[in-house]
C-alpha cells in the first residue's frame, strides 16, 4: 500500500480531471451521434431515446440506395487521390523548399486558391470544363476534382516537411558520393515521411467528405457516400446523416492506423532510435 | 529579370505538374468567377463595374468583420489546444496519460464538417445533450442552462473539429527534433512549461504556422456549420454567398464576397510567407 | 478462362437491354424525396416498364438544391452537350421560371393524359413566369405554425395576434431568419402580406411595380421589434430542433417536413400545426423534363405515372400526408375518407382555401429580401 501511494504522484488528480473533461468534450458529441444512429424515437423531454432499433440502418442499406457501391466508389475516390497528390506534391514540396524558384509565394499562393475563394460559384464553370472534355461522370474527373482541394494541404505540409528536414544531411550523402536522386530517397524523403503521411491522411479526409464536386463531377454515374450525407443531414434526417458519417468513419480511421503503423515501423527502422 | 539557372530550371519542372493541375482545374474555371464580380449591367467597356463590391460592402461589411473575428479566434485557439496536446504527448512523464491523450485526441478530425453541425447543435442547444449531462450529474439547475448556439457555437464546432488536425502536424514535428537539448534542459531544471515554450514551440514553429493557416482557409470555406448552428446575422461569409446564389441567382454579389474571401486567406498566407522568407535567408 | 468468358458474355447479355434504358431522375428535396423515387415510384415504373431502371440522385434540400439542378443544366448548355445527363427533374416553383426561360425544358403536359387533371394557377404560371406546360405539379407544400401543445394551449390565429402574444412570451416564438431555409423566408412574406401597405394579391399576381417596395419600411420595423423577442433558430431543421426540445413554443415549418419529423420520431405525437390569418405562402414542387433529356419518352411515361390519381394518392397522400400535385377530387376518389382527412387533421380545407398564399412574384420575393437584409439584419 505504502509503495502504491509513494508511487502515486501528486499530479494524478489534476491529470485525470483534464483527461476526463477532455474526453467529455470530444465523445459527448460523438455519443449524440452515435445515439441517433439507433434511435427510433427521440424528443425532448426525454434525455434518451425513447425507442431503439435498426430500421434507419434498413433504409441506408436497402438494395436501391447503393450506400454500398457509394461507399466503395468513396473509397477508390479517396486512396486515387492520396496517390496523385501526393506523386504531384512531393517533387513540387522538395523544390518549394530546397530550391530556389521564382515567384516562390505566388506559388504557394496559387495552392491555397481552390480552398480559400468559396467554390459554390466555381462550380458551375468546373462542370463546364468536364463536361467540355468528357470526363463528366468518370472516376478520374472526380479524382482530379478532389486533387485539386488536397493539393493544398499536400504540397504546404509537404514543404513544411522539406524544409524542416536538414538541408546539410543531403548535402554530406552527396558528399560522399551518392547521386541526388539516391541522396533524396534515401535520406531526406525518410526524415520528411512523418509530415507526408500526415497530408496524406488529411487528403484523404477531405476526399472521403467532399460532396459539391462530387456532385457536379460524379452523379448520376458516379456517386458517392457523402451525397447522401449531405442530403440527409442539410434536411435534418439525424438518424440516416449519423449512420452514414459512421459508415465513413470506418476508412477513415482504417486508413490512419495503416499509415501509422507503416509510419512507426518506418521510422524506427530508417532513424534506428 | 533573374537568369534561369540549371536549379531553378529543376525547381519549375518539379513544381509545373501540381501547379498546372491546380491552374487548369481550379484557377481557370475560377477567373469566369471573378470577372463575373466586375460584371455589371451598363458598365464601363462592354459591363464592367464596381457596383457587386460596393453592394457587397454595403451588405455584408458587418458579416465581413464577424468572419474574420471567428475565424482567427478559432485558429488561435486551435493553435493553443495544439501546443498543449503535441506538448503533453513531446514531454508529458506519465506514459498511461499520453497514450490516453494519443488515442483520445484524434476522433473529432474524422467527423465530416456537415456532421459536426448536426451533432454540436445537438448537444449545444439549450435542452441539449451537453446541459442535460450537466443537470443530471447536478452541476446545474435546468434554469441556470443556456444555449451555446450563437458565435459561441461556430467557434467550438470550429475549434473542436480542426483542433486535432492541427495537433497532429505539430505533434509530429515535436517528435521529430532533436531530443538531446530538451533533456539537457531538463537536466538544469528548467520546467516543462519554459521547454515548451523556449525550446520546443519555436523548432515547430513553421509547421505550427502552416497548420494554423491552412485550418483557418478551410474555416473560412465551411458553409455546413455556420449554416446549421447560427445563420443569423451577423453570420459567416459562406452564408452569404450561398444566400445571393439561392435566394437571388445573384452570382455578381456572391463572386464579390468570394474575392473578399480569397483576399483574407491571402492576406493571412502572405504573414506566413514574410516569416517564412525572414527565416530562409 | 473459356467459362469465365461465357459467364461475362452470360451477363452481359442480361445487363445489357437494363442498361440501354436507364432514367436518371434529379431530385431536389429532403432525403424523403430520393427515397420516395428510389423505393416507391422507381419499382412501380420499372414493373410497368420492364427492361428499364430507374435511379434517383439527391441534390439536397431547400433553395440550394433546386439551385444545383439549374448549376448542372447551365453547364451542360454551356458545354454544348447532346444529350444531357438528367431525364426527369423535380425541383421548387422559384426556379421554374428561370429554367423555362433559359430554353432548357420541354413542353410536355398536353402529351401526357394526367396534363389535364391540374388546373391549379401554380401549374400554369411560377412566382410571375408563364410555365404552362414545362411542368406538373409533384406536390404542393404549404408553410404553417407549429406548435407545443404543452407550451401553449391556445396558438395565436392570426399574425397580429402572434406579435401580441411573442411579446408577452419573449424568446417562446422562433423562427429561421431569411439566410437559414424558405420556411423563415415565408413567415416572412406572410408578416409583409399581413402588415405591408402593399395588396397581397399584386405581390402575389404582379404586375410588378417600383413604387410598392417602398411601402414595406413600417412593417419591416415592426418586424425588426418583433425579432427582438424572438428567438432566431438555425435553419428549416432548426426550428424544428427547437421545438422538439421544448425551447420555443411555436414557429413556421413546411408542413411536409413538419410530418416527415414526426415520421421520425424526432417530433413528438401531439404537436400541432395552424394557418395564421392572412395567410402563409406554400409552393408546389415540379417535375420538369430537359429537352435534351436522353430518354424523353420515357421521362413523359415517368410523370404521367407519378401524376396519376393512383400514385398521388398512395404515394403522396398517403405516405406523407402531403397534399396532392393534381386537382383534388381526382386524388379524394382513390382514398379512403379517412386517409383523406387526416390530411387535414390540424388545418381544414377551408383554412387552407382563405390562408393558403402564394409566395411573390419573383421581382417583389427579391426586393423584400433585401429590404429585410438592409432594415431588419443590419
Amino acid at each position: 500500500m505504502s509503495t502504491f501511494l509513494s508511487r502515486l504522484d501528486p499530479w494524478w488528480l489534476p491529470r485525470a480531471l483534464v483527461l476526463g473533461a477532455l474526453a467529455f468534450v470530444i465523445f459527448g458529441p460523438l455519443a449524440n451521434l452515435l445515439l441517433w444512429t439507433v434511435a427510433e424515437k427521440w424528443y425532448f423531454p426525454h434525455a434518451l431515446p425513447l425507442e431503439f432499433g435498426f430500421s434507419y440502418w434498413e433504409r441506408v442499406f436497402s438494395p436501391r440506395g447503393n450506400a454500398v457501391e457509394s461507399l466503395t466508389n468513396s473509397i477508390v475516390v479517396a486512396l486515387l487521390t492520396v496517390v496523385l497528390s501526393l506523386t504531384l506534391a512531393i517533387p513540387a514540396g522538395y523544390a518549394l523548399a530546397r530550391l530556389k524558384l521564382p515567384l516562390r509565394g505566388l506559388v504557394l499562393l496559387a495552392f491555397l486558391i481552390p480552398q480559400a475563394f468559396p467554390n459554390l460559384t466555381v462550380y458551375v464553370n468546373i462542370a463546364r470544363l468536364f463536361y467540355v472534355v468528357g470526363l463528366n461522370g468518370t472516376i478520374p474527373g472526380v479524382v482530379l476534382v478532389h486533387t485539386t482541394h488536397g493539393l493544398v494541404y499536400a504540397v504546404w505540409i509537404a514543404t513544411a516537411a522539406f524544409a524542416a528536414v536538414d538541408a546539410e544531411l543531403e548535402e554530406a550523402a552527396r558528399s560522399i558520393g551518392a547521386s541526388g536522386l539516391r541522396a533524396f530517397f534515401d535520406v531526406t524523403l525518410p526524415l520528411a515521411l512523418p509530415g507526408l503521411l500526415a497530408s496524406a491522411i488529411f487528403v484523404f479526409l477531405e476526399s472521403l467528405d467532399e460532396f459539391t464536386g462530387s456532385y457536379f463531377v460524379g452523379a448520376p454515374d458516379v456517386n458517392m457516400l457523402p451525397l447522401l450525407l449531405y442530403t440527409a443531414g442539410a434536411g435534418g434526417n439525424y438518424q440516416i446523416a449519423s449512420i452514414t458519417a459512421l459508415l465513413l468513419l470506418i476508412p477513415s480511421i482504417g486508413f490512419m492506423l495503416v499509415v501509422e503503423r507503416f509510419l512507426k515501423v518506418d521510422v524506427l527502422a530508417r532513424v534506428g532510435r | 529579370m533573374p537568369s534561369l539557372t540549371p536549379q531553378r530550371l529543376l525547381g519549375l519542372f518539379l513544381v509545373l505538374p501540381a501547379l498546372a493541375m491546380v491552374v487548369l482545374f481550379f484557377i481557370v474555371p475560377l477567373s469566369a468567377s471573378v470577372i463575373g464580380a466586375f460584371e455589371v449591367e451598363g458598365g464601363f467597356m462592354g459591363g464592367l463595374g464596381l457596383d457587386n463590391i460596393i453592394k457587397a460592402f454595403d451588405f455584408y461589411a458587418q458579416d465581413m468583420l464577424f468572419t474574420l473575428v471567428i475565424v482567427s479566434l478559432s485558429t488561435l485557439l486551435i493553435a493553443l489546444f495544439s501546443i498543449g496536446i503535441g506538448g503533453y504527448l513531446t514531454l508529458g512523464e506519465n506514459p498511461r496519460a499520453v497514450a490516453i491523450l494519443r488515442w483520445l485526441y484524434r476522433w473529432p478530425m474524422f467527423i465530416p464538417f456537415i456532421v459536426v453541425g448536426q451533432v454540436l447543435r445537438t448537444f449545444l442547444a439549450k435542452n441539449g445533450l451537453m446541459n442535460g449531462t450537466f443537470v443530471a450529474m447536478g452541476l446545474i439547475t435546468p434554469m441556470q442552462a443556456t444555449s451555446l448556439l450563437d458565435w459561441r457555437g461556430i467557434v467550438i464546432a470550429f475549434v473542436w473539429k480542426q483542433t486535432p488536425f492541427v495537433a497532429l502536424l505539430v505533434a509530429g514535428a515535436m517528435a521529430s527534433i532533436d531530443r538531446g537539448t530538451i533533456e539537457a534542459a531538463r537536466n538544469l531544471g528548467a520546467s516543462r512549461l519554459r521547454i515548451l515554450f523556449e525550446i520546443v514551440v519555436p523548432q515547430v514553429a513553421t509547421t505550427l504556422l502552416v497548420g494554423m493557416i491552412l485550418s483557418f482557409v478551410t474555416m473560412m470555406s465551411v458553409l455546413s456549420v455556420p449554416l446549421m448552428i447560427n445563420a443569423q446575422s451577423p453570420t459567416m461569409l459562406t452564408t452569404d454567398i450561398a444566400f445571393r446564389i439561392n435566394a437571388y441567382g445573384d452570382y455578381g454579389v456572391a463572386n464579390a464576397l468570394g474575392l473578399v474571401s480569397l483576399l483574407m486567406a491571402s492576406g493571412v498566407a502572405l504573414v506566413y510567407l514574410r516569416i517564412a522568407m525572414r527565416e530562409r535567408s | 478462362m473459356k467459362t469465365l468468358f461465357k459467364a461475362a458474355f452470360a451477363f452481359g447479355l442480361t445487363i445489357s437491354p437494363v442498361t440501354a434504358a436507364e432514367l436518371t431522375v434529379l431530385t431536389a428535396g429532403d432525403q424523403n424525396m430520393v427515397d420516395y423515387v428510389n423505393e416507391y415510384l422507381g419499382p412501380l415504373f420499372e414493373k410497368q416498364n420492364p427492361g428499364t431502371t430507374v435511379r434517383a440522385v439527391g441534390t439536397g434540400p431547400g433553395d440550394a438544391g433546386s439551385q444545383k439542378i439549374v448549376e448542372r443544366f447551365d453547364a451542360q448548355a454551356k458545354a454544348n452537350v447532346a444529350k444531357w445527363d438528367a431525364d426527369v427533374a423535380v425541383v421548387h416553383e422559384k426556379f421554374a421560371g428561370p429554367l423555362v426561360k433559359n430554353g432548357y425544358l420541354e413542353n410536355y403536359r398536353d402529351r401526357i393524359s394526367t396534363g389535364k387533371l391540374v388546373t391549379r394557377a401554380n401549374a400554369d404560371n411560377a412566382l410571375g413566369t408563364d410555365v404552362k406546360g414545362y411542368v406538373m405539379p409533384m406536390f404542393n407544400s404549404q408553410t404553417a405554425l407549429a406548435y407545443n401543445p404543452a407550451l401553449l394551449a391556445n396558438p395565436p390565429k392570426s399574425y397580429e395576434e402572434l406579435a401580441k402574444w411573442a411579446k408577452e412570451h419573449p424568446r417562446q416564438f422562433g423562427y429561421n431568419g431569411i439566410k437559414g431555409g424558405a420556411s423563415g423566408v415565408s413567415f416572412v412574406m406572410g408578416w409583409i402580406y399581413a402588415f405591408g401597405d402593399t395588396d397581397a394579391d399584386k405581390l402575389q399576381n404582379g404586375p410588378f411595380d417600383e413604387a410598392d417596395t417602398k411601402k414595406w419600411d413600417k412593417a419591416l420595423a415592426s418586424l425588426k421589434e418583433f425579432n427582438a423577442n424572438a428567438q432566431l433558430t438555425p435553419g428549416n431543421a432548426g426550428t424544428l430542433d427547437l421545438l422538439s426540445r421544448g425551447e420555443i413554443a411555436i414557429g413556421p415549418v413546411w408542413v411536409d417536413m413538419f410530418y416527415s419529423w414526426q415520421a421520425n420520431g424526432q417530433l413528438p405525437p401531439d404537436f400541432k400545426l395552424v394557418l395564421p390569418a392572412p395567410g402563409m405562402p406554400g409552393q408546389p414542387m415540379h417535375y420538369v423534363i430537359p429537352s435534351k433529356a436522353p430518354n424523353k419518352e420515357l421521362a413523359e411515361k415517368f410523370v404521367e405515372l407519378a401524376t396519376s390519381p393512383k400514385v398521388q394518392a398512395e404515394g403522396i397522400v398517403e405516405r406523407f400526408n402531403w397534399y396532392p400535385g393534381i386537382d383534388a377530387q381526382h386524388v379524394q376518389a382513390e382514398l379512403d375518407p379517412k386517409v383523406w382527412a387526416k390530411l387535414f387533421t390540424n388545418v381544414t380545407p377551408e383554412d387552407l382555401a382563405r390562408y393558403g398564399k402564394r409566395f411573390p412574384i419573383a421581382p417583389y420575393n427579391n426586393a423584400i429580401l433585401e429590404a429585410y437584409e438592409r432594415t431588419v439584419t443590419k
